[in-house]
């Protein structure tokens, strides 16, 4: 099998795993925040927030251990930026969040949504994927492009790690000393709540997820691995990956199959395999037409934003977070912040 | 990351056709189908109004069926576009492919890259990476020894991509040249090799933080000799990518040695050898 060939595989086990660990724990960060940040204390419930905060630790130690075990690099990683917009960045985060609370739920998550039989999925995606490529390479990239280059921020380092070692830190303690106070910190928080250690569907599931993160950087970086013909180091991410499986099932005879669109296939696949298996398979479809007008609307948000932002909740919150590149850091903030003007304020969108 | 020619200015010239022609072209999608799906209407006739491939042409008429361009439809990184190119057609006994031109149309020099070959080059095909500057045509036109001709075209549609300025130092140029050839050869069937070599391949015409143009800097020549044999050559222009890439084919006799040089136009050069075993 050629190298190409095994990334495109070990994409379509990894989004397998993805779509049926999703499906049977139903991972989600925007579950996560608004059960958190419910208007009232008995509505709240962390176990959701709690799991994607483990699934963030797995991803960020396994990745640090992969890179300290093989001879993989994640400095070609996307995340890696030198320099960011100071706009595009957070505010790409920011439409990301918001566009996640309105479609209720992310790219990943309506993908496995579709797989169990919810159409209004069909709609965010087919929304997302239009506007992450109007957004890239469409009518919006000449735009993108000249704000992009118009409000750069040089960055102090690309990571952390890089930044700590100007401040006079050894390489390797440089890397491990914020892995490990990052991971301990988030599974610290995680598991210091009785209902979620009580609770093996969310933290298995956060486990799960977590660990195909440095699952994805293997494929790519190591199976991947050919000087002559490299492939493009990547983990999970599913926005350019969504708006690129639109465009392959138009295309493929004139482009190569790679390791997004198999994931994103994968997730699919494996989310619908398990609804079946688990008899939990139901059509649903919209109430009303503000479900649809939200359906559109949140999956434009998430196409544009996340194209902005580099990522999107596991493309920027997982594997991002996982390289440790501050890019990373502001784009998590910025999806936060979107999320949570979603959730409650002035901008609130009632929950349906 | 390599950059695509003249970066800061394409962008931006870019970003004035594209926004004119934006909402045009959400109009215009509808045509787009049925140009991709029929083969027939992208293998035009793009070197006729070529100049620079017409005169490899000359006077002859080419064929069209034999020759293949392979290239993706639409590419989001100019800078590196794969592209293969090979010649199927079966030819007369003792006759072999001579050379293969590659054109870009719309490029600021249409001339990509020649690659000659010979009867120890075994299967006529050839990868490689190359710059393109925009959507346009990309022509090849191949001679055999005997004189028979072929063109072809493509059609690749360019668009702008993250091309995030990465800053990256510039590694030394013909450093670290890098050769895979098969384990063994079965006599005089072709084995596939695979060369590499780090160098920045400027442009000339693309200009520096400090907004001087970059002076230009690129391998010209690339040949492999199997026992002091000409094997296969390349001349490359400035639209094949930096860190030139290619993939050919040997079909050696009998074990040998194979060398391979690359030279730039700085006038130095970089050599790596390899042994050919046939079993």
């Amino acid at each position: 099998m050629t190298h190409t060939a095994m990334v495109a595989w070990s994409g379509l086990l990894l989004g397998l795993l993805f779509g049926a660990t999703g499906r049977l724990s139903g991972f989600c960060l925007m579950r996560g925040l608004t059960n958190a940040w419910a208007p009232t204390p008995e509505q709240r419930d962390g176990r959701k927030l709690r799991a994607f905060a483990v699934a963030m630790a797995v991803a960020l130690l396994g990745s640090q251990l992969l890179v300290s075990v093989t001879a993989l690099s994640l400095n070609d990683a996307l995340y890696r930026t030198a320099s960011l917009s100071w706009l595009l960045v957070p505010l790409g985060g920011m439409l990301f969040g918001y566009g996640m609370v309105m479609a209720n739920g992310c790219g990943a998550r309506s993908l496995v949504l579709l797989g169990s039989g919810n159409l209004r999925s069909f709609v965010v995606l087919v929304c997302l994927g239009i506007a992450a490529y109007m957004t890239l390479s469409g009518v919006l990239a000449p735009l993108r492009v000249w704000l992009e280059g118009a409000t750069t921020l040089a960055l102090p380092a690309r990571d952390l790690p890089g930044w700590l070692m100007q401040a006079g830190l050894g390489a390797n303690l440089a890397r491990w000393l914020p892995s490990l106070l990052l991971a301990g910190g988030l599974l610290a928080w995680a598991l210091s709540s009785r209902a979620f250690r009580a609770s093996p569907r969310d933290w298995l599931g956060g486990l799960v997820i977590g660990a195909l993160i440095p699952g994805g950087w293997y494929a790519t970086g190591v199976l991947g691995f050919d000087d002559f013909e490299p492939v493009r180091l990547a983990s999970l991410t599913f926005i350019a990956p969504i708006g690129e499986s639109l465009q392959y099932l138009m295309l493929s005879t004139g482009t190569r199959l790679g390791f997004g669109v198999t994931v994103v296939t994968g997730v699919l696949a494996g989310s619908l395999i398990t609804s079946l298996a688990t008899r939990g398979f139901a059509w649903q479809g919209f109430p009303d037409h503000t479900r649809i007008l939200r359906s559109i609307g949140g999956g434009a948000l998430m196409g544009i934003g996340g194209v902005l932002a580099l990522g999107c909740s596991i493309g920027q919150g997982l594997s991002g977070i996982s390289t440790l590149a501050l890019t990373s850091f502001v784009a998590l903030a910025g999806i936060a912040v979107g999320a949570g003007l979603g959730i409650r304020g002035p901008l609130a969108l009632s929950k349906v | 990351m390599p950059h695509s020619f003249r970066h800061m200015t394409l962008s931006r010239r870019r970003l004035l056709r594209s926004s004119a022609g934006g909402l045009l072209g959400l109009g215009l999608l509808g045509a787009v189908p049925s140009l991709l799906f029929s083969p027939a209407a992208l293998a035009g006739d793009a070197w006729q109004r070529l100049e620079a491939a017409q005169q490899v042409i000359g006077d002859a008429t080419p064929e069209s069926d034999g020759l293949t361009l392979d290239l993706p439809h639409v590419s989001e990184d100019g800078s590196a576009v794969a592209l293969t190119v090979g010649v199927e057609a079966s030819l007369d006994d003792g006759d072999y492919v001579e050379s293969i031109h590659l054109f870009a149309a719309g490029n600021p020099n249409p001339e990509v890259a020649v690659f000659h070959l010979t009867p120890l080059a075994g299967k006529p095909e050839v990868s490689t990476r190359v710059r393109l500057n925009e959507t346009q045509q990309v022509v090849a036109v191949a001679r055999s020894a005997e004189g028979k001709v072929w063109a072809t075209s493509r059609e690749v549609r360019i668009t702008v991509s993250g091309c995030l300025m990465r800053g990256d130092d510039v590694p030394e140029a013909l450093s670290n040249p890098r050769v895979s050839v098969p384990g063994s050869f079965t006599a005089g069937q072709p084995g596939e090799i695979r060369t590499l070599i780090t160098h920045p391949m400027e442009t000339g015409l693309r200009e520096g933080d400090d907004g001087e143009t970059l002076p230009r800097h690129i391998i010209e020549r690339f040949k492999v000799s199997v026992d002091g044999d000409t094997a296969f050559e390349a001349e490359l222009h400035q639209s094949v990518s930096a860190n030139p890439y290619l993939r050919f084919h040997l079909a050696p006799e009998r074990s040998g040695e194979a060398v391979f040089e690359w030279h730039d136009d700085t006038g130095e050069s970089a050599r790596e050898t390899s042994q050919l075993n046939v079993s």
